[in-house]
């Protein structure tokens, strides 16, 4: 065998083996999105359309009462104003917070730093979810059950955001600081004006990670709230579920929308979204 | 910024010299301004922390001891709940499931995501698309995620029993009591396969080159690659990924409460959801829903001691 005909058949072997895995992740990528256009297709079709078997595969002509019925006749523009309403208000704290805390940690020797590093990397992964009962009664003693405050301030707990600051502003180079040491600025000019600019593509990570674990998060919205006027999306979700009755054609327009924005979101900022999964491994 | 001389402090001529006295006075000075600084950034986000995250943690151990209700009087009952717990139907019950839950849905989530990496991490072309759809269900808020898997396991006209009616069998009841937790996992699987599948793909890619050339010099087959090189080297990895997703299986609650309601019966009701029902649902139950709340945090946190000891290890060792 010539030397070509070799480099021919491993070229070929090459591309075989590159179709077979591409065969199977498209498979694979099919399952995952397949509930996606299933639900898509109920939310376009009338309730009669929706029982009817065997299933219409495209919708046509769309229906779009349920979009209608959902809009002007449920909370869920509200709901969606107030998750993005606490989601941005807790995400633009958090990153302003997290990164001074980061920057305390990485960058000034205070007694106390390595405790309150370990004590935070201890309490990492304790959910919310297993502190209800505490942090209900005392919200609810401070008087804030059914105030926004209910909702932004809890999660301004969380101690990723500085275990992750911390993280990258141990990574910048000492040069710089010394540097504006020497220029005379004060250590809140260097925070604000050297190291944020710097770690800017950290802080865009955090607050997607932050976002969307707000415009995710369920147990304590529905704990802290019980009024209408309150409920964030999820709660609002899981509120109709609950007690308005069997309306598949609403439900799907309601998933349907309330995927939309994260998906914009997750479009445009690619990137940083993958990031999140590497959110783990920065941690180590 | 550059160096600009007007702000630069005057360049002392030589060494600088100071009294020893002066010297212990600056660089007294210089350490509280630091201690001051220091405490002054971590302030806010710390006192957010120790109020809305330490303290509850705290709280609970205090409330677990007690009995009495959310809204009436408590008293002190020592270790009375925790003892009772195991005799608790509800309660152990809420364990149980949640652990089961955990044991279903953990390996898969993790096997599959090994596996869509591998592959991911190897193709030439078309990599970010599949990143994208695979992702995508990550994003999906539990409660989103359920109503989605509410439809699709319908009974009548749910995608699934098309699946098996298309396949010649009898629909199935997903959500009756022999399926339910089933489905609560794998819809799990659908939302968490994505994240680990990216975690995993990073650290395939970050594995030494090397090493698997000379491998192939070698003429390892593809198996023998994958169990002799990329699994080992990449245990302290997975391993991580075992403890973590454990830790967040065990926290299922929105899921449970959109799909199923926590049933047939109690057949889906996990730990948060027990305690969710104990406080609201039912009077005079607050210690043991602090109880269990309580085993679900050690559990956390010896999970998260058992990581720790593992990634100090890697510090030092390799």
């Amino acid at each position: 065998m010539t030397a070509e005909q070799h480099a021919r058949i491993r070229v070929r072997q090459r591309r075989r083996r590159e179709f077979g895995r591409h065969l199977v992740l498209g498979l694979v990528a099919f399952i995952l999105v397949a509930p996606f256009y299933y639900v898509l297709l109920a939310s376009l079709k009338d309730s009669t359309e929706i029982f009817s078997y065997p299933p219409k595969l495209l919708p046509i002509p769309p229906y779009f009462g349920n979009y209608r019925d959902l809009l002007w006749n449920t909370g869920f523009l509200r709901w969606m104003f107030n998750t993005f309403f606490v989601a941005t208000s807790v995400t633009v704290l958090k990153v302003f917070l997290d990164s001074m805390a980061g920057y305390a940690l990485a960058k000034i020797e205070f007694t106390g730093r390595r405790l309150v590093f370990l004590l935070m990397i201890i309490l990492l992964m304790v959910p919310i979810g297993a502190l209800i009962v505490p942090l209900w009664s005392m919200v609810s003693g401070l008087g804030l059950i059914n105030t926004y405050w209910a909702l932004i301030l809890p999660p301004l707990a969380n101690p990723l955001g500085a275990i992750l600051m911390r993280q990258f502003i141990l990574g910048l180079p000492r040069d710089l600081e010394n540097a504006a040491r020497l220029d005379g600025l004060s250590e809140f000019a260097i925070y604000w004006r050297i190291v944020l600019p710097l770690i800017k593509p950290g802080l865009v990570v955090l607050a997607v990670i932050i976002f969307t674990d707000q415009f995710m998060s369920f147990t304590w919205p529905l704990i802290a709230t019980t009024s209408d006027e309150l409920q964030v999306l999820t709660v609002g979700i899981a509120a109709m579920r609950a007690h308005g009755g069997a309306n598949y054609g609403l439900w799907s327009a309601s998933a349907v929308m309330s995927l939309v924005p994260i998906g914009v979101f997750f479009f445009v900022l690619q990137r940083q979204f993958l990031a999140r999964s590497l959110a783990g491994a920065l941690k180590q | 910024m550059g160096l600009d001389a007007r702000v630069m402090p005057a360049a002392p001529s030589g060494r600088l010299r100071l009294a020893p006295e002066e010297h212990r006075r600056l660089s007294r000075n210089r350490r509280l301004k630091r201690e001051v600084l220091g405490w002054a950034f971590l302030a806010p986000m710390f006192l957010c922390f120790v109020i809305f995250l330490v303290l509850p943690v705290l709280g609970t151990v205090w409330w677990s001891l007690r009995s009495g209700g959310l809204a009436g009087d408590t008293k002190f009952v020592g270790l009375k709940n925790f003892i009772d717990l195991p005799d608790i139907v509800g309660a152990s019950a809420a364990v149980t499931n949640t652990l089961v839950f955990a044991l279903i849905s953990v390996p898969l989530i993790l096997v599959g995501a090994l596996a869509i990496a591998l592959l991911l991490a190897r193709i030439e072309r078309g990599g970010s698309i599949y990143r994208f759809l695979i992702y995508f269900p990550v994003l999906v808020p539990g409660v989103v995620a359920a109503l989605i898997w509410l439809f699709m396991t319908n009974v009548d006209f749910g995608l699934f029993n098309g699946v098996v009616r298309g396949l010649g069998g009898k629909p199935v009841v997903w959500l009756g009591a022999d399926h339910a937790l089933t489905v609560l996992a794998i819809l799990d699987v659908w939302r968490n396969v994505g994240y680990w599948a990216l975690f995993f793909v990073a650290a395939i890619i970050g594995l030494p080159k090397e090493l698997y050339q000379a491998a192939e010099l070698d003429g390892a087959s593809a198996f023998a690659r994958l169990r002799y090189l990329t699994l080992p080297l990449m245990r302290r990895i997975i391993f991580f990924a075992v403890v973590v997703a454990t830790i967040w299986g065990l926290q299922v609650f929105d899921t449970a409460l959109v799909l199923t309601s926590g049933g047939p019966g109690t057949a889906t009701t996990t730990v948060i959801y027990r305690v969710w029902l104990y406080m609201f649902g039912a009077t005079n139950k607050i210690g043991v829903a602090s109880a269990i709340s309580l085993v679900l945090i050690v559990t956390i946190l010896l999970l998260t001691l058992v990581q720790m000891r593992l990634l100090r290890g890697r510090r030092g060792g390799d």
